[in-house]
């Protein structure tokens, strides 16, 4: 064979052989554009371009169409910013994505996190520190005690955009079925162990309160049970566990009767959040421990009938489990970009009037108005007041649903999340919590004892 | 591409829904095997024989009937129930009425259609890619054996020690900036196309394939002067059509079934397949909407199972006969 | 192979003016049909398999540089409470899998392999749970465990038995979950035994009838040295892929009740994801990937054996 002839074949060995790899070889340039990075561009002088999160999901019609109407209306406001992609996947913390995001550089430049993840997103350095922005932001001194979560070292890291005190929620019409008075709800843990033991009476299927067992949220009402009867999951210097007290054994032992003694609790566990929220919104579920934000969720996302559920005050309750959510900024974006997330979430969360406190819209969405939160600002301050006011003026819901936990919870000290370890110690409780609500003859001494003993080593360990 | 359109012509001529497989090519042998089993026809043909046989064919299809084919029976009716019927004790055996209602309403509520199209998009990409890089890969290594050819090909099949979850999340990271080339696939179907390709079971099955084609076939075309390539496409491609149907098909099915790969790359809700979907949206789905998504889901790969049957089950038997 | 590949040198040697071109050209063309799959397969196994192992000594936040840190990780996951209960529970699924999804495929291949009757509808719904998409099967699953007004809880009541807990007691929820795997995964054993004993040649089995052998002794001295080799690649493939098993927990019952459905991949994805520690998943991810290659490393062999 010549050489030319040899040149020949193999340029045409090279082409076929091409022809058919050549896609997998050297097509991936194309979608790489298409991705939205949220830590690249944006200078001091052109526009800034930003992601953002938590955009309600298609199945919460209502609160969708508001969002994007505050999209809009926020980059017609702020011309050189572009909100350049909302992400809606559902639930907002979604902690099997959030990790992979941060590291692959997906993690919007704003991004939502609920209570128990703060601590440990500021430990370990994964959201930017705020502090010298701040002071940009009109209503930031307005703040209750809530934005202390989201300190630390005296830096700040984020902004709660969402925030209550625990309560127990309770369904209405279960309540009238089993006899019991709607409108005079259990006071005492004795009195919802009594009403619990009357709705489950009322046949199979009916759960007369309802608790969770498993994927760390276990823990964590085990955790909002404890600060209620006056107890603690770890020392005050964060170096021991201090659930192992009578406290502790009490959350427990009230469990363990009413799901054995009573059989008041069902035989189902609910491994996590959703699954107990579907319960509730099932109508066949008297009782569960939580905040008033749960009333919202059944409506909007659990299709309930909103207006058989009340929440009123956490039974007994010496502290209450401070719960909610707020809004931190990727630890990669630029100043502008930082500057830019803070005045979304400004607009959409922290102005009275617009956005999530735009009462006035809400009311005309069918959305609720009236539910006391997010309880954001200091009852005296400009912002509260304001707040208050448009609050009551649009009110759409019964404010009776919502009253009693109000007037209980009046007084009685907020208290936060244990610490930057809160999930792990938390998958520790879990187990606990299962044990009791799963078999007769658990012993809660030893539960609680090695319990205390695997907190201990956690913490040992990460000192 | 016209090995592609060989390899889906073939099953469609040839596909009676759930026709017997029987494998025609080779009748005599299979009627020779149904002969003699483990029973011995005089045992099996006498009074006794025939009583404990139809008892035991009794059995065997009323228990797989309701292990198998009752879940399903409950499935598709369940999603025709209201939610209160769903837990209603003792529970109906059939709805009372037909109602397509709960399937709209999934459909609509879970914009199924885009996620149905995003799942065949990726699968039929994963195909084509597949198809593309295994089969010129495994040519390659079966007929041109070049330097270092064994080491590449141990090297692909010591994938197949290496269990996928393990590293879930450097592959994932690579996918999200590729190495040297810094191109971000996430949320791409390239993040879905290109792994799929990696795959170094269809080499395996490919080069074995390959390599028990006579060489002397492909001498005489190497005479005539073909270059490999020519005799790849014209050649080797034509009568390997019931290996690349066997590939193909595992390939669509392995996309389509696909969970924690595609729930790390595809975070976009508009991206993602349907059992991301369904999986990531079933916490807040009425009970009988979410029924019905899982059977509108269950329905491609099913569909595929009726008319491929044959090659699914050929499929099988390649991969783990000879290993 | 072997063979072929001889008498390939040797075919080559006899032409030696072009040899050295030709061999040359064979290679370029050769790598160039190689090149997608090269690439491929160092971007998406190669390079994540030396990462994995990188990482497993790291530590990273991926917001700064990561840093050495020895076996810590390994440290770390080896205290945890999870981490005894974790192996011993993907120990006992893998054997109780075994139990049921090695032994039962087998038997019911023998007797699918006699009927001459509804041989292509068995055949077919064997195989129906495993072309669903493992996300609706275990959705599936999840409904038909309710203790209430679950399908399998009514069954039982149908029957005048007490309902059981499925997923909700200690005793129950890892049986629960190889059932879902059992029957999702049920139908590939089913068949490949099925096409394995089809092989048998029939004489065989007269030869042993006419040496008095009986039923159970024919099944024992014919079809399982037969079959053998196909059984043990069953063995450990299914080992392998029962060993990581993640999704049934995941959907299903969380890790719970008490660690007792904690699985290694699942304590895996726990260290990853929730408690914001990749490093501690990645030491878990390498310990898995220590074992199964054991068992892979056999498989291998042993699948080269039957080759020869």
């Amino acid at each position: 064979m010549t050489r030319s002839g040899y040149r020949r074949t193999a340029g045409l060995l090279l082409a076929t052989a091409l022809g058919l790899t050549a896609s997998a070889c050297g097509s991936g340039e194309k979608p790489a554009q298409d991705n939205a990075r949220p830590t690249a561009e944006g200078s001091a002088a052109g526009p800034v371009s930003i992601t953002v999160n938590c955009m309600p999901p298609k199945t919460n019609k209502a609160q969708r169409a508001t969002f994007q109407e505050d999209l809009d209306a926020f980059q017609k406001l702020n011309p050189n910013i572009k909100v350049e992609k909302a992400t809606d996947a559902f639930p907002c913390y979604e902690p099997r994505t959030f990790e992979a995001k941060l590291a692959g550089g997906q993690l919007e430049t704003v991004f939502y996190v609920n209570f128990p993840n703060v601590g440990r997103l500021m430990e370990s350095g994964q959201a930017a520190d705020i502090t010298p922005y701040v002071g940009e932001l009109k209503t930031f001194k307005d703040y209750n005690a809530s934005i202390e979560i989201f300190k630390k070292d005296g830096k700040i890291y984020g902004l709660p955009t969402d925030g209550y005190g625990m309560g127990l929620v309770y369904n209405r019409e279960v309540f009238t079925k089993a006899g019991l008075d709607p409108n005079n709800p259990p006071r005492t843990w004795a009195d919802v162990q009594a009403a619990a033991k009357k709705i489950a009476a009322l046949g199979p299927g009916y759960v007369g309160f309802g608790e969770y067992s498993g994927n760390n949220v276990g823990g964590w009402h085990f955790t909002a049970s404890l600060y209620g009867r006056g107890g603690d999951v770890i020392s005050p210097d964060g170096e021991k566990a201090a659930f192992n007290t009578p406290e502790g054994k009490a959350v427990l032992e009230n469990l363990k009767q009413m799901r054995w003694t009573d059989n008041s609790m069902g035989s189902k566990l609910y491994i996590d959040w959703p699954a107990l929220m579907k319960a509730m919104a099932g109508g066949k579920m008297g009782m569960m421990i939580g905040a008033p934000d749960v009333l919202i969720g059944l409506r909007n996302d659990f299709q309930a009938k909103f207006e058989n559920y009340t929440v009123t005050s956490l039974p007994e309750a010496k502290a209450l489990f401070n719960g909610g959510a707020g809004y931190m900024i990727n630890p990669k974006a630029t100043p502008e970009q930082i500057r830019a997330g803070l005045k979304w979430i400004e607009y959409e969360f922290l102005t009275p009037g617009k956005g999530q406190l735009d009462y006035v819209r809400a009311k005309g969405a069918n959305l609720t108005v009236g539910q006391p939160y997010p309880d954001l600002y200091g009852a005296d301050t400009p912002s509260g007041q304001e707040v208050l006011k448009l609050r009551t003026e649009n009110a759409n819901v019964d404010p009776g649903q919502f009253a009693l936990w109000v007037e209980g919870s009046k007084g009685i000290p907020a208290k936060a999340e244990p610490g930057p370890y809160a999930q792990e110690i938390y998958a520790i409780l879990d187990t606990p919590m299962s044990a009791v609500l799963t078999r007769q003859d658990a012993d809660i001494d030893k539960l609680l004892a090695d319990a205390e003993a695997k907190v201990n080593t956690l913490l040992e360990q990460k000192g | 591409m016209p090995n592609l359109t060989a390899v889906s012509k073939e099953p469609r001529r040839s596909a009676p829904p759930a026709a017997p497989p029987v494998p025609p090519k080779r009748p005599r042998r299979k009627i020779q095997q149904e002969f003699r089993t483990v029973v011995s026809p005089h045992q099996l043909n006498s009074r006794r024989g025939r009583a404990v046989y139809w008892t035991v064919l009794a059995v065997v299809v009323v228990s797989f009937t309701a292990a198998f084919v009752f879940p399903l029976y409950w499935m598709v009716t369940g999603a025709m129930k209201s939610t209160e019927e769903l837990v209603q004790i003792p529970p109906t055996f059939l709805p009372p009425e037909f109602s397509l209602d709960a399937y709209a309403e999934a459909w609509e509520l879970m914009d199924l259609g885009l996620l149905l199209g995003n799942t065949a998009l990726y699968a039929g990409g994963a195909w084509l890619f597949t198809l593309a890089i295994d089969v010129t890969a495994a040519y390659a290594l079966s007929k041109l054996r070049p330097v270092l050819g064994k080491l590449v090909l141990a090297l692909m099949l010591a994938t197949l020690m290496i269990p996928p979850m393990v590293i879930m999340l450097p592959a994932y990271l690579t996918v999200k900036e590729l190495p040297l080339l810094g191109w971000d696939l996430l949320n791409t179907p390239w993040a879905i196309w290109l792994p799929a390709a990696a795959n170094g079971f269809n080499i395996f099955l490919l080069k074995r394939f390959f390599d028990s084609i006579p060489r002397e076939l492909l001498e005489a075309a190497e005479i005539d002067g073909a270059a490999p390539a020519r005799i790849l496409w014209s050649i080797v491609i034509p009568i390997s059509r019931p290996i690349l149907g066997v590939v193909s098909i595992l390939t669509v099915v392995n996309v389509w079934r696909d969970f924690v790969w595609p729930l790390l790359v595809l975070t976009d809700s508009e991206k993602m397949s349907v059992s991301i979907g369904i999986a990531s949206l079933s916490s807040q789905m009425p009970q009988n909407v979410l029924i019905a998504s899982l059977v509108i889901a269950s329905i491609p790969t099913i569909a595929v199972f009726f008319l491929f049957q044959r090659h699914i089950m050929a499929g099988l038997t390649a991969g783990s006969l000879k290993g | 192979m072997t063979t072929t590949g001889m008498r390939a040198a040797r075919g080559s040697r006899g032409r030696p003016p072009t040899k050295r071109r030709r061999a040359v050209r064979r290679n370029v063309t050769a790598y160039g049909f190689l090149c997608g799959a090269l690439i491929c397969f160092a971007f998406f196994s190669w390079y994540p398999m030396v990462w994995e192992v990188v990482l497993s000594f790291q530590r990273t936040n991926f917001v700064d540089p990561p840093v050495w840190v020895g076996l810590e990780n390994f440290v770390t996951v080896l205290q945890d409470a999870a981490f005894g209960p974790a192996w011993k529970n993907t120990v006992m699924f893998t054997v109780l899998a075994l139990v049921f999804g090695y032994g039962v495929p087998f038997v019911v291949a023998l007797v699918l392999n006699e009927l001459r009757h509804a041989r292509a509808y068995l055949r077919f719904v064997v195989y129906l749970p495993v072309m669903l998409p493992p996300a609706v099967g275990v959705l599936l699953f999840q409904w038909f465990y309710e203790p209430e007004y679950g399908l399998f809880n009514q069954v039982l009541g149908f029957f005048g038995l007490p309902g059981l807990d499925w997923l909700n007691s200690t005793d129950t929820a890892l049986v629960s979950l190889v059932i879902v795997s059992t029957w999702m995964n049920l139908g590939t054993g089913t068949l490949i035994y099925l096409a394995a004993l089809q092989t048998i040649p029939g004489e065989l089995y007269e030869a042993a009838e006419l040496d008095g052998a009986g039923l159970f002794k024919r099944i024992w001295h014919v079809t399982i040295p037969q079959t053998k080799l196909i059984l043990l690649v069953m063995l450990l493939l299914q080992i392998v892929a029962t060993m990581q098993v993640f999704i049934e927990p995941f959907l299903l019952t969380g890790g719970g009740p008490e660690n007792s459905t904690v699985s290694v991949v699942y304590l895996m994805y726990q260290y990853a994801f929730n408690f914001g520690n990749i490093n501690g998943g990645n030491a878990l991810g390498v310990m898995l990937m220590i074992v199964l290659m054991v068992f892979s490393a056999i498989y291998l062999r042993v699948s080269r054996e039957d080759k020869s």
